[in-house]
């Protein structure tokens, strides 16, 4: 080994060290980013099964916008927020795989041995996850573009439409590093994402919300994922709704506050010395 | 406590169900020296040294590092201490370059200084031609190195160590051996560190606790104790046990202590080397003869052996003499 140059500056970096959340989120999501688009083998499939119900929906139901009433606009426009939804759903779990596989690793204990903040642990693969889920919403949108979809907001409406996606997504996201953070297994943190999967089909999935009716139609009124798809399709279908899309904020956020909050319990335990 | 930068009193830690991990030990380590924790599998030494590492709370006593108070004052004990555990805690997609900056920014570093010390760092550890290479590449030796060079980021007067070279083929094992010892000399960085190896703790520590079952058994240093149990033995192995059993008989009344472990008889003596022409004498006159004799010094398994009553057995061999042909750990 080389034995020249080995004195080190004694200048210690630590003691002046006052990183403002931010900066720690940020370095940390930077870091979460680039592990995620090394391994594109976990991104690829959950935008792939996306377009692909989306192109098989179209093609088998396509027709439905002329008998199915209350679509109010292209049977594209109607169903392409339910592949969105589906694609946030499955993504929301990015930043819980990640998280995991450093609390697997160790990785996420010798980060707990720098004075890094605690929140940053848990908000960065947040971020960075929420980076991915836009990505994915983007390449899903462009993909409806692609087969004749005409927003009846436009662009503008298109960025709500995924903004939406992401937001949703990361309200669900809460729930699955939840998981990770409470069991710091794989297997867990994957088996809690499947659990949003029937949600999707607790809403107007398929046909408008007039048309639900009984246990389906309460089930539908208290699943945020209605909201959103409600403030979507009419973004794409008929125009600016300031009152569905407010509603589905708001709906998005009570989901975010709920799940955030077992997140932060489950943060506490994990990072607890016992 | 002002001459230690480890003080560690009365601690003990009792998980959950009851499990005693560690039963009230009692040490200090000295600014500047290398103190070697040394025990068998589930001794206690990774609790120990999660404690000191503030990653885990005893149940009960106090410990200080670095001055600070390991309960109370765990930011500023994170900043005084680096620390490599047992199970190597990087991510195998990252690069070590991009490790060790992130690393060094998290303890405040400007994106420029993390990078210049993530180079000295690469170059002190000898990766500096692998620092673009992912780490998932890279053998168990070089992780090692990489994961010490992350414990050094800060600029730590404190260096833990959670058996470093467990799972390391011998090349690489003297690597580290040779590093830390450069660590300690050359940048006066105190070292603790836990080993299952007799010799590591031998060729690397000032000063040795030997812990056994949640209890410190014995500690000093490696000369001291070796020279306390203090006996050099002569050696005699025969052709079956049944002879060695008739030599051992024959010479039972000679040394201070004699063993037999099938066909060797060790026989411990004050003067070994001068003793050697009346032990054959004695033989030769039972009519007994060795097929071979050798002299040895203490080691510190003989002072494993005295203070526990057992040997140590490490988890792979070292091909060290010290370390053949030994038996397992009861209980271990």
């Amino acid at each position: 080994m080389d034995t020249q140059n080995n004195t080190l500056p004694h200048k210690s970096y630590a003691k002046n060290n006052a990183l403002s959340l931010p900066v720690n989120i940020f370095l940390l999501a930077v870091r979460s980013l680039t592990t995620l688009l090394r391994t594109p083998e976990a991104l690829l499939p959950p935008v792939a099964i996306s377009i692909f119900f989306l192109v098989i929906y179209q093609s088998t139901l396509g027709k439905a916008a002329d008998f199915i009433p209350g679509i109010g606009g292209s049977y594209l426009g109607f169903i392409l927020p339910l592949s969105i939804v589906s694609g946030s759903l499955s993504g929301s779990g990015i930043a819980a795989q990640n998280l995991v596989r450093d609390i697997e690793r160790g990785y996420f204990d010798k980060l707990l041995l720098t004075p890094v903040r605690r929140s940053a642990l848990l908000l960065a693969p947040i971020l960075a996850g929420a980076v991915i889920l836009g990505i994915q919403s983007t390449i899903v949108v462009s993909v409806g573009l692609l087969l004749g979809l005409t927003p009846a907001t436009g662009f503008l409406g298109l960025l709500v439409v995924i903004g939406l996606g992401v937001l949703l997504g990361l309200g669900f996201a809460g729930f699955t590093v939840s998981a990770a953070l409470g069991s710091g297994s794989a297997a867990a943190t994957q088996g809690a994402s499947f659990l949003f999967f029937p949600l999707t089909f607790l809403a107007p999935t398929f046909v408008p919300m007039s048309l639900l009716s009984g246990w389906l139609e309460i089930a539908a009124k208290v699943n945020p994922i209605t909201y959103v798809l409600q403030a979507m399709r009419a973004l794409l279908n008929t125009g600016w709704d300031v009152k569905a899309i407010a509603t589905s904020i708001l709906a998005c956020l009570i989901l975010a506050i709920i799940m955030y909050a077992l997140a932060a319990f489950a943060l506490r335990v994990r990072t607890r010395r016992n | 406590m002002k001459d230690s930068e480890i003080l560690v009193e009365n601690l003990i830690k009792t998980y959950p169900g009851k499990v005693d991990a560690i039963k009230g030990i009692n040490f200090q380590v000295a600014a500047g020296k290398i103190f070697g924790f040394l025990g068998p599998n589930g001794a206690g030494k990774s609790t120990t040294i999660k404690i000191l590492t503030t990653l885990a709370l005893p149940t009960s006593g106090r410990a200080w590092v670095g001055g600070f108070d390991v309960i109370g004052q765990a930011p500023e004990v994170r900043r005084v201490a680096g620390v490599a555990l047992q199970d190597i805690g990087i991510d195998p997609l990252m690069k070590s370059m991009e490790l060790l900056v992130l690393q060094a920014r998290l303890f405040g570093a400007s994106k420029a200084d993390a990078t210049m010390r993530a180079h000295e760092l690469l170059e002190l550890v000898n990766l500096s031609e692998a620092a673009n290479r992912k780490v998932g590449t890279y053998s168990g030796g070089m992780r090692r190195r990489l994961d010490l060079a992350m414990a050094l980021v800060h600029q730590p007067k404190i260096l833990f160590l959670d058996e470093p070279t467990t799972g390391l083929d011998p090349a690489s094992r003297r690597d580290v051996w040779r590093e830390v010892r450069r660590l300690n000399r050359e940048m006066g960085i105190t070292i603790f560190l836990t080993t299952q190896y007799l010799e590591e703790a031998d060729e690397l520590a000032d000063t040795v606790a030997i812990i056994v079952d949640g209890k410190i058994a014995t500690e000093g240093a490696p000369a001291k104790l070796k020279s306390q149990i203090g006996q050099e033995s002569i050696n005699l192995v025969f052709e079956s046990s049944e002879i060695a059993q008739q030599a051992l008989n024959t010479l039972e009344k000679m040394g201070n202590r004699i063993q037999l472990d099938r066909d060797t008889v060790r026989l411990y003596l004050s003067e070994a080397a001068g003793s050697i022409p009346s032990v054959v004498n004695i033989l030769q006159n039972a009519g007994l003869s060795p097929i071979s004799l050798t002299l040895t010094q203490p080691t510190l398994d003989d002072v494993f052996l005295q203070v526990t009553g057992q040997r140590l057995v490490a988890p792979e061999g070292l091909g060290s003499k010290n370390l053949r042909s030994l038996r397992q750990l009861e209980g271990s």
